[in-house]
């Protein structure tokens, strides 16, 4: 145990917990950054997915050693206003239910689309079947990463 | 939940200049008249000088969308500026006593009273502004958050006439508003809260965060009914971050500074259990119990028979059908983060019934009512298990032992495992087709189990069919004319805990009910949606035990489905697709009828494309209703293709998604829905009744795509080959 650097939303920040705390007790414990959630704990149900350079990663499966000195996005840093493609995309789509998994599906499609600009149904379902939602928003989600995908290539162009 | 007729209704100044409206679906009063002692409303609503509309709502937000609904409904009769509603979260009270959230009936229970509500203020800010004016209320209107007068032109925002209006005498009977002048109910409208849900800024129970606090994991027993008895707190207590370690009447729970050190000394704790009074359920046995049970005649529910004898069928079907054990499996896992002291406690619990947790809460701890305050959070799927407080009582006896606030978390297994389980249940179904090819004969027996959450509820008499009929949903209330019917109920004796589901009582049944249908329509080559139609030609309404059907209602769903859908029985699809249907009434109020289009290959099932009709009544919000028609759709679906509970030697085996699956996005079909415009005049609820025909609708479409019957749920691939 020590204390651990890392970055979180491009502020350094430093924890004092044990090595194998998970990264998301870190964010939501010690640094009282709740949007990233807890679901399963074995990385089944994508409720946790943080980004690191643009790609998903399950922070309930990261411990503190191996985050050391690493950089980390999370939903609260995605925006300050929800005005990432992703996010206004989600709102017009009208996607959320209860939406306890949805900071999770949002980096999860944020990762997705920065591999694949323009993704088939195929190409979501088979990303996006790596998270859990219960009140059956795939649908509507499905939806919202075209939307948001093209709001980023307008964006481009 | 019962909600009668009438409104009450009060004025009160509360925190500076505003008019303030109270409401609880009972008693209409104007101000004044009744002691403040003995008035108890439901909701508030308060219109400050600036304008701004708060509704302060005593139902749970779980997903279901009342925190958009119910405002809209006020928001309209008022002729507020939606932009400038918001909405606060009801506490428990002498002011909030019924705040409960089940059973589909937020929405029709609260549409009167907020309207009323909306219709008083908005009449009395009229007053104000006409007798400002000098002009006959009657020549104003209040639209966007003013008053207008047509006539001059001139307009008064609410902010400037609350002080006056505020003064006014109460409307004893508030004019309501057309169905044509609604301009937001029935209008597409997202979440009041959507930007708060897409940042992570929404707070659920789990991110309770309060100055001071531990957090606490709790190692529940391996079996059902074992007790510890022995464990190693030194080691546990050894873990960097673990506070103490607390015996409580679930397990022993491990209190640390941090939710990782809870979860690593409980890890540490190797319980010695006592199993001498272990529970050992077998999910088979009992499955064996319930179909044996399934042949006996059973408590009658409804028993219909001609008046004269009639022939005997030309032909008559037999089948039996299972319907499994489920887990709710919400993504927020049960928790609540108490603070009690000595005096007072304080909890913050994502509940659907806050008020029965005050109540035990207050009892558990010897103190008042109103010492005892519940925060109710914004909820990370409800589905019927939050209608229990266990999880909160837990958090209770842990911050009560360690004298300060804990959060008690619980893991995915322990959500998996010691929830109130969806009952499983058999039903036994004889039908008879006449020589016509009519059906002519229907008996229907349900074997399952009464909820045992706090005790089994006795009957008031033995075999009281209105008792339980409350448990057989789906089953006495059959909506098709059969001139011969009798349906039962056998109650069997269940120890595991087990309470509401989505939809409680009714996906087995109707799982039961329109796949045995679609069994007789087949077996006279008969088209099963014109079979349906064909049995629901009674054009009057019919009682079933207290309920009231009407098939022309259920008619209409079902033939929007069929146009919608493209039904075409005779067209031949390609190899390993087929199309079904099945439909319902929930509750005698809403009617749902669904086409399902399957591709099965290699025993793999790809639900592609469900068509939905409903008729809820009036629609609030149509985006609520096809998130809740898609919400149930995939809901329905997890339960055919996806996980289920079983028990062995007294445990749940299953743990966390990986074994209790659940649908994901590649499961996902394309949903549409079709909403039939209802002269019901009021709406019903959409929480619950798009569950139950799913189920049978895919089990149909299976059917159609490869002539396998399946009677048992869950269906994996390996059934295909049997």
């Amino acid at each position: 145990m020590s204390a651990i650097h890392l970055t979180v939303n491009g502020q350094p920040r430093e924890v004092d917990v044990d090595e194998d705390t998970p990264l998301l007790w870190i964010l939501r414990d010690s640094l009282g950054m709740t949007g990233t959630k807890f679901g399963c704990g074995v990385g089944v149900c994508g409720s946790c997915t943080v980004l690191e350079n643009g790609q998903a990663l399950r922070s309930c499966q990261l411990p503190a050693k191996e985050a050391v000195d690493r950089s980390f996005t999370t939903i609260e840093g995605l925006s300050p206003d929800a005005s990432h493609p992703c996010q206004r995309a989600w709102l017009e789509e009208d996607v959320a239910q209860c939406g306890f998994c949805q900071p999770g599906m949002i980096m999860n499609a944020c990762a997705l689309l920065r591999e694949h600009p323009d993704p088939s149904d195929e190409m979501i379902d088979a990303i996006m079947s790596d998270a859990v939602c219960r009140c059956g928003t795939y649908p509507r989600m499905r939806k919202a990463i075209h939307r948001a995908a093209a709001i980023m290539r307008q964006h481009a162009g | 939940m019962k909600t009668t007729r009438r409104t009450f209704l009060k004025t009160a100044a509360l925190g500076g200049t505003a008019l303030v409206i109270g409401f609880d679906g009972r008693r209409l009063c104007a101000a004044g008249e009744a002691s403040a002692a003995r008035f108890q409303p439901n909701g508030w609503i308060r219109i400050d000088a600036q304008g701004g509309v708060t509704l302060t709502l005593g139902k749970s937000e779980m997903g279901q969308g009342v925190r958009t609904a119910l405002p809209m409904i006020l928001a309209d009769e008022l002729g507020a500026d939606w932009l400038r509603v918001t909405v606060v979260q009801a506490m428990p009270g002498p002011d909030f006593k019924r705040l409960g959230t089940g059973g589909s009936g937020s929405v029709q229970g609260s549409w009167k009273p907020l309207r009323e509500a909306g219709a008083a203020a908005r009449e009395m800010l009229i007053r104000a502004a006409a007798s400002r004016w000098q002009v006959d209320p009657s020549s104003c209107s209040a639209e966007t958050g003013a008053v207008h007068h047509a006539d001059s032109g001139r307009s008064l925002t609410f902010g400037d006439l609350v002080e006056e209006a505020a003064k006014l005498p109460i409307p004893s009977a508030p004019s309501l508003k057309e169905a044509k002048d609604f301009h937001l109910v029935g209008k597409r409208t997202s979440r009041i809260d959507g930007r708060d849900q897409v940042s992570g800024a929404t707070k659920f129970g789990i991110d309770t965060r309060v100055p001071g606090m531990l957090y606490a994991s709790i190692e529940r027993p391996p079996v059902f009914g074992a007790k510890a008895k022995g464990w190693n707190e030194k080691a546990a207590r050894r873990v960097r971050g673990v506070r103490t370690v607390v015996s409580v009447t679930s397990g022993v729970a491990v209190v640390g500074e941090s939710t990782w050190s809870a979860l690593k000394g409980r890890a540490a704790l190797a319980v010695d259990w006592d199993e001498t009074k272990a529970i050992r359920f077998d999910s088979d046995q009992h499955r064996e119990k319930l179909e044996t049970a399934s042949r006996q005649r059973g408590i009658v529910l409804r028993s219909e028979k001609p008046a004269s004898p009639t022939e005997a069928p030309a032909r008559t079907l037999d089948a039996t059908y299972f319907y499994p054990f489920y887990a709710h499996a919400p993504l927020e896992t049960m928790n609540c983060t108490a603070a009690v002291q000595p005096n007072e406690c304080e909890l913050w619990a994502p509940t659907q019934d806050p008020n029965d947790l005050q109540r035990d809460a207050a009892r558990l701890l010897g103190l008042a009512l109103d010492k005892v305050k519940v925060h109710v959070t914004t909820i990370g799927g409800g589905f019927g298990r939050r209608l229990a407080n266990d999880y909160a009582f837990e958090a209770i006896e842990v911050s009560r032992a360690v004298k300060a606030p804990v959060q008690v978390l619980w893991t995915r297994p322990d959500d998996t495992r010691h929830g109130h389980f969806q009952a499983a249940s058999v039903h036994r179904l004889t039908g008879g087709l006449g020589a016509d090819g009519k059906l002519v004969r229907w008996r229907h027996t349900k074997a399952g189990s009464l909820h045992n959450l706090g005790g089994v509820e006795k009957p008031p008499t033995p075999n009281d069919a209105p008792f339980y009929q409350g448990y057989a949903w789906g089953v006495y209330d059959l909506p098709y004319t059969v001139v011969d019917l009798e349906m039962a109920y056998v109650p069997v004796e269940l120890p595991v805990p087990h309470g509401p589901w989505r939809a409680v009582f009714a996906p087995g049944s109707v799982f039961a009910r329109e796949s045995f249908i679609d069994e007789l329509a087949h077996a006279r080559s008969a088209d099963p949606l014109a079979f349906r139609l064909d049995h629901l030609q009674d054009d009057a309404p019919f009682q079933a035990g207290d309920l009231t059907i009407d098939p022309r209602r259920l008619r209409r769903v079902l033939e929007l489905v069929r146009d919608k859908s493209g039904w075409d029985w005779k067209q031949k699809l390609a190899p390993g697709n087929g199309r079904g249907v099945a439909c319902n009434i929930y509750d005698a109020q809403t009617h749902i009828a669904y086409v399902v289009d399957v591709a099965v290959k290699d025993g793999d099932v790809q639900v592609k494309r469900v068509v939905a009709a409903v008729d809820c009544g009036l629609v609030i919000n149509p985006v609520g209703v096809e998130q809740q028609i898609e919400g149930g759709v995939l809901w329905g679906l997890s339960s055919v293709l996806k996980g289920e509970i079983t028990f062995r030697n007294g445990a749940a085996q299953q743990q966390n998604y990986g074994d209790f699956e659940v649908a994901r996005m590649r499961d996902a079909p394309v949903i549409e829905t079709h909403i039939v415009s209802s002269d019901a005049g009021r709406p019903f609820g959409l929480g619950e009744p798009p569950v139950p025909p799913i189920a049978p609708a895919i089990v149909n479409a299976i059917f159609a795509a490869t002539g396998k019957r399946f009677r048992k749920l869950p269906i994996r691939p390996a059934d295909f080959e049997a």
